[in-house]
This record gives C-alpha cells, structure tokens and sequence, in this order.
C-alpha cells in the first residue's frame, strides 16, 4: 500500500555535531523542528546559539547533517527558507532603520525597488515603518529588536530564529511582539526562540527544545515533557473549604502519591501519572460535592521542568 | 497597519544572482563612510592637489594659446604637467598621503566595527556566501581608493586631452589610459586587502591608525635610513607605496633605468606578498563564531 508522502520537515539535524577544537558545542542532536513556535532552553554554554549557527548556516557541522528543506543549511538554497535576528544590536549607528533593513533585503537578490517595497511591507509589520527614517544610533533596545525581526522577516522565510528577541523590550512592547510571533506561527512560519526568560516560554512556545552541555535533554510540548517525568511528582495545589476530608478521598487514588495540608483549606499532593489523575479528581470532587476555588500546577512550567530536566542530567547514571 | 492585517504572502519574482550582492554591501559601506565629515575634510584635503594639477594644466593650455611664443617655456617650468604617463603616476603617487589617511580612518568602520560589534552576523545568516561579504567590503575600500588616486588622474587626462582640441592625444595614449587603470588596480586590490586584514585583527580606529603609520610612515623611513648606512637600494622595498608605485610604473611602460628596473621583480614580489599574507590573513577572521578559550 502507498501512503501519502511523508512530508519534510522544515528542518532536520541528523546527528549533528560540532566541535571547537577540543570543546564539543554539540553533541549527536538528532531533531525535527515542528511547526509553531519553539523555544530553546539551555544555560550559557549549553550550545544554544552552536544550534542555531549551525541552523542558519554560520557554521558547518562536524559530524551529521543540518538540512532546511532537503537542502544543507549552509548553502543559499537553505539560507533563503531562513530568516535569522541574532541577539546582538550594536549595527550601524549612523544608518538609518530603513536603509539597514533595505540593504540586507538587497543581500538576497531583490532588486532595488522591490527591495524598498518589501522593507516598507515588514517596517509596517514590526510597527516601525514611521520611525524607520532615524538613525539606529537613536533607537531604543526595543526599537532596535523590532529592526532585527524585520531584517529577519524582510525576505519572507519559512523559518524565523530569534536569539533572545524580548531582551530590552518593555512590557507592553514584549505583548505586541509576542502577539506578532503568534501571528506569524498562525500563518505557517516556524519559530524558534531562544530565551533565557523561562516564564515567557509557558506562554510563548508550542514545543520545547532543552539542552545542556550540548546534549539534547527533552524535546516537545511542555505537557508531554512534564509527563515523563516520573521521578518528579507532578506538585498540585487545591484550596477548598473542606480540604481535609477531598484529601483523604483523593489519597485513595492510585495516581496520588502524598497529600500534604498546607494551612486550613489548602491542599498539596504529590501526584505520579498526570494524565490519570485529572479525570479521577474532578470525579471525586463532583462526589464530594467539594467546592473547589483554586487548582494550581505549580511545577509544569518550563523553569520547574528545565530545573528537574538538570537534576536527572547530573545524576550518575 | 496592524500585524493582523498585514498580508504575508509568497514574492514570485525573480532574485538577482548572488554575486550581485556585493554591491550593497559596497555601497552601504560607501555610505556610512562618507556620512562622517572627518572624511568629507580628507576628501577635500585630497581634492586640493587634484585642483592644482587642474588648475595648472588650463593655465598652460591658457598660455600656449594666447602666446604661442610662451609654450616652450611653460613647458620646462612646468614639468610635472607635459601629459605624459609621468604626470598621472606622480600625480596618483603624491595622493598617498591623504589616501592613506582616508584608509587608516576608514577601516575601523568599514570592517573592524562588524567583527567587533558582531554585525558580521547579519551578513552571514544571509544566502550570500563569507566571499559576497569580503568582495563587497574590498570593493568598499577599493572605491575609497580610486576616488582619491585613480578617478582624478582618468579627469586630468580627459582634461588634458581635450584641451588639445582634438582626439589624436587619446589615440597616441591609449597606453596613459591603461597604465592609470592599472596602477590604480594594483594600488586599490594591495591596500583593500592589507586594510582588511589589518582591520579584521586589530578592529577598533586608534590601532589601526598606529600600525597604518608603521606600515607606511615609519617602515619606509627606516628604509632611508637603512639605505644610507649600507649603501643598499634594496632597503628602499621596505616602503609598500614605493613598490606599488614601481609596479603601477609597469603598467604606464616607463620603466626607464636598469636601477628601477633592477628594482621591479622584488617590489613586484613584495606587492604579491602582502595581498598573499593578507589574504590568508582576513579569512580566519571571516566567521560567524570564534572560540573563546
């Protein structure tokens, strides 16, 4: 039987590798990118910005293959599916926003006019196009990551990565950026993000990718994540009136490993197997008639999932 | 418009080959250069003898005309202006000074502000190769170079030959035409490179200046002085525009005297050295990621 094709993936390292000289920045990655937005988690070291080298083609691998469409990230064919907004901003100060993104469209093989119209069309975008006459000397740090996002969006990629792209912004500008990385998502772009401010994936990234000193720690939605991690019990926090008594019916459950009376009217548990546990506590609540007036997961964030992740990574095998 | 709104649809044109991107980086870097009026002053300081030259060979056409008598004379005081190759490549050879000054302040910014600031990496997460961005940057610099030395000697000649009133000083010195594009070649591609190299090492402007000035300042003084106490000729190689001078000398076919000639497979050698050295020199530093031990 013949099967719809299997479609490629937009990016795929094949076990990758690099390394420095006698320092590894890599090691074996083997990974599909997803569509959506995805975050990059790691410490500094841990090879964040070795991946994304290596994605958008500034470095070849030692070992394995980084492939953009079928095509070696290196080459042109791969670059042009990629749109790149590294972390660093100090470009040319005395040149204007609209001049540098214009000049880096022209890098791509736009003719001038269509160069300066897709510049306005992105400027528009990122909420810059009345600002984009000053010179970047001028901008603030905010202003400055809008810029970057439209260099990187200036030729319309497949993919858009983004080094740490909500450093310096404000709050209010952070929202409309975030809001701008899910409209792109929305209209078929994959992102991925690296951050070092956990809290923004929980509410920014699809899937997570985490690495530590090179290695792959666990790849994919924050949920599944948590979920396989079975020597950290889920910690969820319940407050109702009659605490006592929903603690000792959920005890019961094969799934909750402890509970723990916080204060009058608030409840810890410790709970194994997630997934098993949500169906059976609203059952038990329904019988209880428990009237239950906060439910909190307290550690399936990505900082308390990146914390457990490191743990297990040190463990001696 | 708002991001909701804005349409984001697939560009069906037709993009340009990527060797065609060198000319913005090129130009952006022509750009950013001559928005600093430190080179607007070094630009006019260079214009200034460009002028006078100008300015001289009018007058002696001036004066050959209303006085014909006169033209013998004009022509022995003034001899650097007798419209041979000597006049161009002396000309292009005295502008030195001041392109080297234009040189030593431009480098910080044309290339040693991307290493250092990281703004290599915009170029480079492009679907342009290390090689687009070296050939624009060198292009940068060449062009920095011809409008100080090359693009003023093509006016003069023009000037000159048209002050003839007739085309025969164009046809009878084709080999002028040839001998100030290609000393201007091998002056643009040697100091484009040398500069390159220099700035993508040493990046920031007050470094770069020092050793320009060592290069080019206190590497051929000591070569006079290194003459003079051996009696040797050779210590004159020491000075880099000297043996650019020599070989753009080739290219105008004056090699007159055994001494120059004598002179020219060394300075020839030395030129090829520098653009060799250089060339290996710059390519380390072309790349997106250095480690840090």
């Amino acid at each position: 039987m013949t099967g719809a094709p299997i479609p490629q993936p937009l990016c795929r390292f094949q076990a990758a590798s690099k390394w420095y000289g006698p320092v590894i920045g890599l090691n074996d990655l083997t990974w599909d990118l997803p569509p959506g937005i995805t975050g990059l988690v790691g410490h500094n070291g841990a090879g964040k910005s070795t991946l994304i080298k290596l994605l958008t083609g500034q470095l070849r691998p030692s070992l394995g293959r980084v492939l953009v469409r079928g095509h070696r990230a290196w080459t042109a064919a791969a670059r042009r599916h990629i749109g790149y907004c590294p972390d660093v901003d100090a470009f040319y100060e005395e040149m204007s926003g609209r001049a540098f993104v214009r000049m880096l469209a022209r890098l791509h093989g736009f003719s001038s006019k269509t160069a300066r119209e897709r510049t306005d069309d992105v400027l528009d975008q990122v909420d810059m196009a009345e600002r984009a006459d000053r010179p970047l000397g001028s901008y603030s740090k905010g202003m400055r990551q809008r810029i970057k996002l439209a260099q990187a969006l200036v030729h319309n990629p497949d993919l858009i990565v983004l080094d740490e792209p909500l450093n310096g912004v404000d709050p209010v500008g952070r929202v409309e950026l975030i809001r701008l990385f899910r409209s792109l998502a929305d209209r078929g772009k994959s992102l991925l993000i690296s951050s070092h401010i956990l809290d923004e994936m929980d509410t920014l990234a699809d899937q997570i990718l985490f690495i530590c000193r090179g290695r792959m720690l666990a790849s994919g939605s924050l949920d599944e994540i948590r979920a396989l991690l079975d020597d950290h019990p889920l910690k969820v926090r319940i407050a109702a009136p009659r605490a006592r008594q929903l603690a000792a019916e959920l005890l019961r459950l094969e799934s909750v490993r402890s509970a723990a009376l916080e204060s009058e009217g608030q409840l810890l548990l410790e709970v194994q197997r997630p997934k098993e546990f949500f169906g059976p506590l609203a059952a038990a609540v329904a019988e209880q008639a428990c009237d239950v007036q906060r439910l909190q997961v307290i550690d399936a964030s990505t900082e308390a999932i990146f914390d457990y992740l490191m743990e297990t990574a040190k463990r001696p095998r | 418009m708002s991001v909701d709104t804005a349409g984001y649809r697939r560009w069906a044109g037709r993009q340009l080959p990527n060797a065609l991107a060198c000319w913005p980086i090129a130009r952006s870097g022509l750009v950013l250069v001559l928005r600093r009026k430190l080179f607007w002053l070094l630009l006019a300081l260079a214009a200034l003898h460009f002028l006078f030259i100008f300015a001289t060979i009018y007058l002696k056409f001036q004066i050959a005309a209303q006085n014909p008598g006169l033209e013998r004379f004009v022509n022995q005081v003034l001899r650097s202006v007798t419209g041979t190759g000597e006049t161009y490549r002396e000309f292009m050879f005295r502008q030195g000074t001041v392109t080297m000054l234009v040189l030593a302040f431009a480098g910080g910014m044309l290339v040693g502000d991307d290493m250092r600031r990281g703004g290599l990496t915009f170029y480079l997460s492009r679907r342009i190769g290390r090689w687009h961005y070296v050939v624009g940057k060198l292009l940068a610099i060449g062009l920095l170079v011809s409008l100080t030395t090359t693009l003023p000697a093509l006016v003069l000649y023009i000037e000159y030959g048209l002050l003839t009133n007739s085309f025969s000083y164009f046809r009878e010195n084709l080999g002028i035409l040839v001998g100030i594009l290609g000393y201007g070649l091998v002056m643009a591609v040697t100091l484009a490179l040398l500069l390159f190299a220099l700035a993508a090492w040493l990046h920031k402007t007050v470094p770069l200046v020092m050793a320009w000035a060592c290069l080019f300042v206190l590497l051929p003084a000591l070569g006079e002085l290194l003459q003079d106490v051996f009696d040797d000729r050779h210590w004159l190689l020491l000075s880099l525009w000297r043996d650019i001078r020599l070989v753009g000398t080739w290219f105008f076919g004056g090699i007159d005297t055994e001494r120059e000639l004598a002179m020219l497979n060394p300075s020839l050698a030395i030129v090829l050295g520098v653009c060799i050295v250089s060339t290996l020199a710059l390519v380390p530093r072309v790349r997106a990621v250095r480690v840090v031990q």
